[in-house]
C-alpha cells in the first residue's frame, strides 16, 4: 500500500477525509501537512479543528469504545492530533474562536495509576479540549487550586483502587465547602467504579472509558450552556 | 401500571463462594439444583434424601455490596424436620442441607470445601531440593540431679544447670506454658527428660525420658490460596502438604477490596483475621492427621505472606497499604509464639515470620528468593511470580532488583468472559490448527486432548466449564499464531472467511473455542475481543515491569526465566513468550517452579541460617517502584502488542514474524493506511 498523495490536487472535502484517515493511522506529519494546506486555502482554524481533527478523533473514539482500536493506536492518533493542534492553537486564540472547553484532570491522592488517566487526557485534547493534567496522587487542595486558577468546565478524577476511590468524594465535598461544586462538571473513572458510586459521591457522571468521557463531557457542557434542553 | 408482571419477581440472585459463580434461579428452586445450575457441584451420596449430610452450605447474613445481594437465612425455606433433628445432635452446626432448602430470596452461599464435589487443585507437592537441615529447634536428652534436702534450687534451676553442664546451654529460659509441666515430666522420667530447645536458648517442651519427634509447619498465606507443608524438623522430610482456599475471599476477591473491607467495616479486620487464622488451624489439623501426628507435636511454624495478608494475620489494619506511599507497619522478621496470633499447636510452639521488602513486596517474595536464590547465580535470572499482583525479581550475585506489577486478576480467569479458576472442567491447554482454525483442548481432570465432535465418545461428566489462566494464555497465543487475531490484538476479518468459529457481534469479533456439546452449560465457550484486551493489559504490565528492571540493571537480555506461583507451573513457556508475557530467552531456560514461596517458607523452617539470610536479602535487594518510572507508560504501551511492538524475539524466529522497525518518516513515505471504513 504505497502511494504518494499530492494534497494540493485534492478537493477540500477530500482533505478533511484524509485528515480523518491519517489521524486514525497516527500519521502526524501527514495531519500537519493537511492542516497547513486547508489553512492556506483560507479555511478558518475553527473549521479545520472541528471538521478535521475533532471529527477524526470522534471516529477513533468510537472504534476504541468498540474494542477495534486499542491503547497504542489511540495514543498514536492522539499524538497526530496534538501535532495538528499545535499549528491551530495560536490561530484559534487570535481569531477568538469559540472554546470547546477546559478540563482539569488527575489521579486522586494515594493512587499512582497514571496511564488510564493520561489516555482520557489525550482523548479530551483530541476532542478539542484544553486539558490541565495534574498527574497522580493529587490531593483536594491541589485540585481546588487548579480549579480556581484555570476555571475549567470539567473536573476529571481517576482512581484504580477500591481503597483510593473514596477520596473522590472527599474532593467533591471540598468543592462544595469552597462553593465551587456548581462551577464544574465532575466526571469520574477507573476500573473499580460504577454509576452507583459516582452518584453516591455526588459526581455528575461515571465514564467507563476515554471515548465515553469525551462524549459525556461534550453533552454535559452543552446542557450547561443551555444548548440542549432536558436530561 | 404495566399489565405484564415483572419477570424479575420470579427469580432470585444467588452467588456461591468461594467459586464466585453467580446467577439467577427461579424462586422455589431446590438449592442443590440451583447450585448445579450455576455450575457448582455439591457432594451428595444420598442423592438429595437429607441423609448423607454431605451437601452442607453456609448462608451468609447481611448486605454484600460486591455482589449487590442482601442475603439472609430467611431467604431459604424453613428448616425441615430432618434438619432440626440433625441440629439437635450437633451434626449441622447451623449449616443448611442444600437438598432440603428452597430458594425464596437473594442469597450469598458459602460452600465449605468438604461439601464441594469437585475440590480445587492448587499446588503440586513440595519439590525436592538439596539443603542443609539446621532447624531452629532441636531436642536434647538431659539427666537432672534429683532434689534432696539441702539443695534449695528449684526443679527449673536444676534443669538449667544440667543443660549448662551437659549441653553447654549458657542462659536457658523456659516458655511460660512449658513451666507447669516441668515437675511432672521430671518425676515421670525419673529425672531424665527430653527437652525441646529453640535457638539453643528457650525450652518449649519437657518430655519424660527419651523422646524423638519435633515437627514444624511452613505456611504460605496467599490471598486466594493458603498452603501448608508439615515437616519433620530432624530429617527435613515433608510429611504432608495441604492447601485450602483463603476464606477471606468471601469478603473481597482481590487484596484491595479486602483492605477496603478492613477499613470500612467495623468488624472487618477482625473477621478477615479470624477467617485466615481459622484456615491455618484447619490446615494444621489436616496436615497433622495426614501425617498421623497430634497438633501438640508441632513446635515450630514459619509463615510467609504478601504485605496485606501479613498485616491482617497480625491484627494490623492494612489501611496504609491501600494507597500511596504504601507504608508498612513494620518490615522486620518476627519471632513470636504461634498462640499469640491464635494458632493452636503445641502451646509453646514458635512462630517465625519472614521480613518484608516494600508495600507491595512481602515475605512471600523474600521466600521465593530464598527458594530460587538469584543472589547466588552468575546468570542474569528473571523470576516472575504471577498472581493478581505479580512480583518480578531480576538479578544475579552482583545485584538483585524487585518490583511489583499490578497485572489485575485476568490471569486468574477473572474479567474473562468464560474465565474461571483452575479447577476440574477448566480449559487449561489449547491448540489451534493454523490451516483449518479448528481447536483442540485439554480440560483439567481429563487426560487426553479433546477435539470438536468428540462429545459422544467422552464420559458424560467430561465437559468444559470455563477457561482458566493457563488456558486463556494458550488460547490467545494460539489465536495469534493461527492468524485469528493480529499483533495488535484485533480479530482478523479474513479469519471469518475461513471458519465459522470466528464470528462478529456488530463490529467486534469472537472465536468459538469449545462447541456447545462439549460444555457443561450447553452454551459454547468463546474468547472475545474484550478477553484479548484484558490479557493484553495484564501481560503488558508484567512485561513493562520486567523491561524497567532490565533497564535499571543495564541488561538487554536474561539468561534464565523462572515462572513461580501455583499458576506459573501450568503456564506453557512457549505460549507465555509468544504472547509477550516474558522477554525473549532460550525456551529451554524457562522453567516453572510451582509454589516457590511455600518452598522458601519450608527452607526457612528447616534451616535457621536461611532466616538470617532472608533478613539480609530483604535489606540488600533493591526495590523499584515501576509506576513512578518515567518510561513506564512508554514500555507499557509498547508491550501491549503481541508479542511486542519493537522488541525482537529471536528464539521465536521460526514461528512468529519479527517486528519490522518503522520510524515515522518511513511510515510517511509509504502512507500506510489501515482505517477500515464502517
Amino acid at each position: 500500500m504505497s502511494e504518494e498523495i499530492d494534497i494540493t490536487q485534492l478537493e477540500t472535502s477530500e482533505i478533511f477525509e484524509l485528515i480523518q484517515d491519517d489521524l486514525y493511522d497516527g500519521l502526524a506529519d501527514e495531519v500537519v501537512a493537511s492542516v497547513k494546506e486547508l489553512l492556506k486555502r483560507g479555511l478558518s482554524p475553527y473549521e479545520v479543528l472541528t471538521k478535521g481533527l475533532v471529527a477524526g478523533m470522534d471516529v477513533v473514539g468510537v472504534d476504541f469504545r468498540d474494542g477495534i482500536l486499542f491503547v497504542p493506536e489511540v495514543l498514536m492518533a492522539a499524538k497526530a492530533m496534538k501535532a495538528g493542534m499545535e499549528i491551530l492553537r495560536p490561530l484559534l486564540a487570535e481569531t477568538g474562536a469559540p472554546q470547546i472547553g477546559t478540563m482539569v484532570i488527575g489521579t486522586v491522592k494515594g493512587d499512582i495509576h497514571d496511564i488510564g488517566k493520561n489516555l482520557v487526557a489525550m482523548m479530551m485534547e483530541g476532542g478539542g479540549f484544553n486539558v490541565i493534567n495534574l498527574g497522580i496522587n493529587v490531593d483536594a487542595d491541589t485540585f481546588i487550586k487548579a480549579i480556581q486558577e484555570h476555571k475549567p468546565d470539567i473536573l476529571g478524577m481517576s482512581a484504580l483502587l477500591t481503597t483510593t476511590m473514596p477520596y473522590m468524594g472527599v474532593v467533591i465535598n471540598t468543592l462544595k465547602e469552597q462553593n465551587l461544586r456548581d462551577k464544574v462538571i465532575v466526571l469520574v473513572g477507573g476500573a473499580p467504579l460504577n454509576d452507583a458510586f459516582a452518584e453516591e459521591i455526588g459526581a455528575d457522571s461515571y465514564c467507563r472509558d476515554a471515548a465515553i468521557a469525551v462524549e459525556t463531557a461534550k453533552k454535559l457542557i452543552a446542557i450547561k450552556r443551555g444548548e440542549l434542553a432536558g436530561d | 401500571m404495566s399489565d405484564s408482571p415483572n419477570p424479575g419477581d420470579d427469580y432470585c440472585q444467588i452467588a456461591l463462594m468461594p467459586s464466585g459463580r453467580r446467577g439467577r434461579v427461579k424462586r422455589g428452586t431446590n438449592l442443590l439444583k440451583a447450585a448445579q445450575e450455576l455450575g457448582v457441584e455439591l457432594e451428595s451420596i444420598c442423592g438429595g434424601r437429607q441423609t448423607c449430610l454431605k451437601c452442607q452450605v453456609i448462608v451468609e447474613d447481611g448486605y454484600f455490596p460486591k455482589h449487590g445481594i442482601t442475603s439472609a437465612a430467611s431467604h431459604l425455606s424453613p428448616l425441615t424436620t430432618r434438619e432440626l433433628e440433625f441440629n439437635q445432635n450437633q451434626r449441622l452446626e447451623g449449616r443448611r442441607l442444600a437438598c432440603a432448602a428452597e430458594v425464596l430470596g437473594d442469597l450469598l452461599i458459602t460452600v465449605p470445601e468438604e461439601s464441594q464435589a469437585r475440590k480445587q487443585i492448587i499446588a503440586k507437592a513440595a519439590s525436592d531440593r538439596i539443603m542443609e537441615i539446621n532447624p531452629a529447634i532441636r531436642q536434647v536428652y538431659v539427666v537432672v540431679t534429683p532434689p534432696e534436702l539441702g539443695d534449695t534450687r528449684g526443679d527449673w534451676e536444676r534443669l538449667a544447670d544440667a543443660l549448662r553442664e551437659q549441653w553447654g546451654i549458657s542462659q536457658p529460659t523456659i516458655d511460660i506454658k512449658a513451666l507447669p509441666t516441668l515437675q511432672t515430666a521430671l518425676r515421670e522420667g525419673d529425672f531424665a527428660v527430653t527437652v525441646t530447645l529453640w535457638q539453643e536458648s528457650e525450652i518449649l517442651r519437657v518430655q519424660p525420658g527419651y523422646r524423638e519427634g519435633a515437627y514444624g509447619l511452613a505456611i504460605d498465606v496467599g490471598s486466594t490460596t493458603v498452603v501448608a507443608h508439615l515437616c519433620d524438623l530432624r530429617t527435613g522430610a515433608v510429611l504432608a502438604t495441604e492447601a485450602s482456599m483463603n476464606t477471606q475471599v468471601r469478603y473481597g476477591e482481590d487484596l484491595m477490596s479486602r483492605v477496603s473491607y478492613a477499613t470500612s467495616e467495623a468488624q472487618g479486620l477482625a473477621r478477615l483475621n479470624r477467617a485466615v487464622i481459622q484456615v491455618i488451624n484447619d490446615l494444621a489439623e489436616r496436615a497433622a492427621k495426614t501425617a498421623g501426628l497430634a497438633l501438640e507435636d508441632i513446635v515450630d511454624v514459619v509463615i510467609v505472606a504478601n504485605p496485606v495478608m501479613h498485616h491482617i494475620l497480625l491484627g494490623i489494619n492494612p489501611k496504609e497499604l491501600g494507597g500511596a506511599p504504601f507504608a508498612l507497619a513494620l518490615d522486620s522478621a518476627l519471632d513470636l509464639k504461634a498462640r499469640e496470633i491464635g494458632i493452636s499447636l503445641h502451646p509453646s510452639a514458635r512462630l517465625h515470620i519472614l521480613p518484608l521488602i516494600a508495600g507491595h513486596v512481602g515475605a512471600d517474595n523474600v521466600a521465593v528468593q530464598i527458594a530460587e536464590a538469584p543472589h547466588e547465580q552468575d546468570e542474569m535470572t528473571l523470576i516472575v511470580d504471577v498472581g493478581t499482583n505479580a512480583e518480578i525479581v531480576l538479578g544475579n550475585r552482583q545485584q538483585v532488583l524487585v518490583a511489583s506489577s499490578p497485572t489485575g486478576p485476568a490471569f486468574e480467569g477473572a474479567q474473562i468472559t468464560h474465565g474461571q479458576r483452575a479447577a476440574p472442567g477448566a480449559v487449561e491447554r489449547v491448540r489451534i490448527d493454523p490451516l483449518t482454525l479448528e481447536p483442540k483442548i485439554r480440560i483439567i481432570g481429563y487426560e487426553d486432548w479433546i477435539e470438536p465432535g468428540m462429545a459422544k465418545d467422552l464420559p458424560a461428566d467430561v465437559r468444559a466449564t470455563g477457561i482458566c489462566g493457563s488456558g486463556i494464555i494458550e488460547a490467545i497465543a494460539e489465536m495469534y499464531l493461527a492468524g485469528v487475531i493480529n499483533a495488535s490484538g484485533l480479530f482478523e476479518e479474513a479469519a471469518a472467511d475461513k471458519t465459522w468459529r470466528v464470528r462478529y457481534h456488530g463490529r467486534t469479533g469472537e472465536y468459538v473455542l469449545v462447541d456447545s456439546d462439549l460444555t457443561a452449560t450447553g452454551a459454547p465457550i468463546v474468547v472475545n475481543q474484550n478477553d484479548v484486551r484484558a490479557i493484553q493489559l495484564a501481560k503488558a504490565a508484567l512485561y513493562a515491569g520486567t523491561k524497567l528492571l532490565m533497564a535499571h540493571r543495564k541488561v538487554e537480555r536474561v539468561d534464565k526465566v523462572i515462572l513461580a506461583g501455583a499458576f506459573g507451573s501450568y503456564i506453557s513457556p512457549l505460549h507465555a513468550m509468544v504472547l509477550g508475557l516474558i522477554p525473549d530467552c532460550d525456551l529451554e531456560r524457562v522453567v516453572a517452579v510451582g509454589n516457590a514461596a511455600g518452598d522458601g517458607a519450608r527452607f526457612a523452617l528447616l534451616n535457621r541460617d536461611l532466616r538470617l539470610k532472608a533478613v539480609e536479602l530483604a535489606r540488600w535487594v533493591q526495590h523499584i517502584s515501576t509506576p513512578l518510572e518515567s518510561s513506564f507508560q512508554d514500555e507499557f504501551v509498547a508491550a501491549l502488542n503481541i508479542p511486542h511492538a519493537r522488541d525482537p524475539f529471536p528464539h521465536l524466529a521460526a514461528i512468529i514474524p519479527q517486528p519490522v522497525l518503522q520510524n515515522q518518516a518511513s511510515r510517511g513515505h509509504n502512507r500506510v493506511r489501515n482505517r477500515m471504513r464502517s
